[in-house]
């Protein structure tokens, strides 16, 4: 059995909806603190309103993209609020179907921004041993098997992807002297609201899941399993939780 | 570069909780290890326009060390 310790602080990004809002949750349930970070006020307070133990759900208003390059003064900023962090788990993220014809530059950036670049510098803030609790702590990061095995009209999100969990993957083997743990988990069709938006996703795919569409639970155990000490053997690695489709 | 700039940014790069002082030994900090010193390489690169070999590196063993290889970067 996973459990967490209120001592145990763990940041969660996109907190306030689907992968993220469901970690969020199950970490406050198991007893973690959760310091759950996103843009929108009101969709953050909804969520702690779901939460078993409000008084370790801490909610922080913020756009990962505003300014990349300071979101390590901004994890500093966190720890001397609420102390060393034990974990990280990365959720914010978009997604937007694009073929070829129609990409434009300033599009891409603004996906990349916020898939690849803000979770980069999250990790930067995080593995700075300033800010975290040393041997033990841990980062998950949602990547995607977009990023494994791309589509028609993924072309920036599947680069992404692809691009963080490579980095990930270098940044896990810089810090594995420390005993901080990096790791990535791809998930394939998730039911939650940022895919709902994808035109056509449940007609056109459903034949593919044979036990139908994910859940946001059946991620969101993934990636608390890698942030517990259960996991404590395990860093470096991008894990598909997508039913078989690949 | 005021030499207390210095000693706060090498801080940084470094990631110490304990500050860096001048007449410190590197070679007995924990944070003093290769990565740490690749970050000091392109801190340099950065700041000063200064490219520290690997063979320079090598005799680096003191903070002084480093300020020394500053030069007039640091007053």
């Amino acid at each position: 059995m996973i459990s967490f310790s209120k001592e145990d602080v763990i940041i969660v990004t996109g907190a306030s909806s689907g992968l993220g809002e469901g970690t969020a949750l199950l970490l406050n349930q198991l007893g973690a603190t959760v310091v759950g970070i996103a843009r929108n006020k009101e969709r953050l307070n909804k969520m702690k309103e779901k939460c078993k133990n409000p008084e370790n759900m801490h909610i922080e208003i913020k756009d990962l993209t505003e300014n990349i390059e300071t979101l390590p003064d901004y994890v500093k900023e966190l720890k001397n609020k609420y102390g060393k962090f034990r974990g990280l788990a990365y959720c914010a993220g978009i997604v937007e179907v694009k073929p070829l014809q129609i990409l434009d530059l300033s599009a891409m950036k603004k996906i990349f921004d916020i898939n690849y670049f803000a979770p980069i510098f999250m990790a930067k803030g995080f593995a700075d041993k300033r800010n975290n609790t040393g041997k033990g702590a841990s980062a998950v990061f949602i990547s995607s098997i977009a990023g494994l095995q791309s589509d028609k009209g993924m072309i920036t999100y599947s680069g992404s992807k692809a691009g963080l969990a490579a980095s990930i993957k270098s940044i896990a083997r810089e810090q594995a002297a420390k005993g901080i743990r990096f790791n990535c988990v791809s998930p394939s069709d998730v039911i939650t609201s940022m895919t709902s938006g994808i035109l056509g996703l449940k007609e056109t795919k459903a034949n593919l899941y044979p036990m139908g569409f994910g859940e946001v639970s059946d991620v969101s155990n993934m990636i608390v399993y890698l942030l517990s000490d259960k996991a404590k053997w395990i860093t470096t690695q991008n894990y598909v939780i997508d039913c078989g489709y690949m | 570069m005021k030499k207390e700039e210095f000693l706060l940014g090498l801080e940084d790069v470094l990631q110490r909780e304990e500050a860096v002082k001048e007449n410190d030994i590197l070679d007995d900090y924990d944070e003093w290890d290769s990565l740490s010193k690749m970050a000091v390489m392109a801190y340099y690169d950065k700041n000063f326009g200064v490219k520290i070999t690997l063979n320079q590196m090598k005799d680096i063993h003191l903070v002084k060390d480093l300020i020394n290889l500053a030069g007039d970067n640091i007053q």
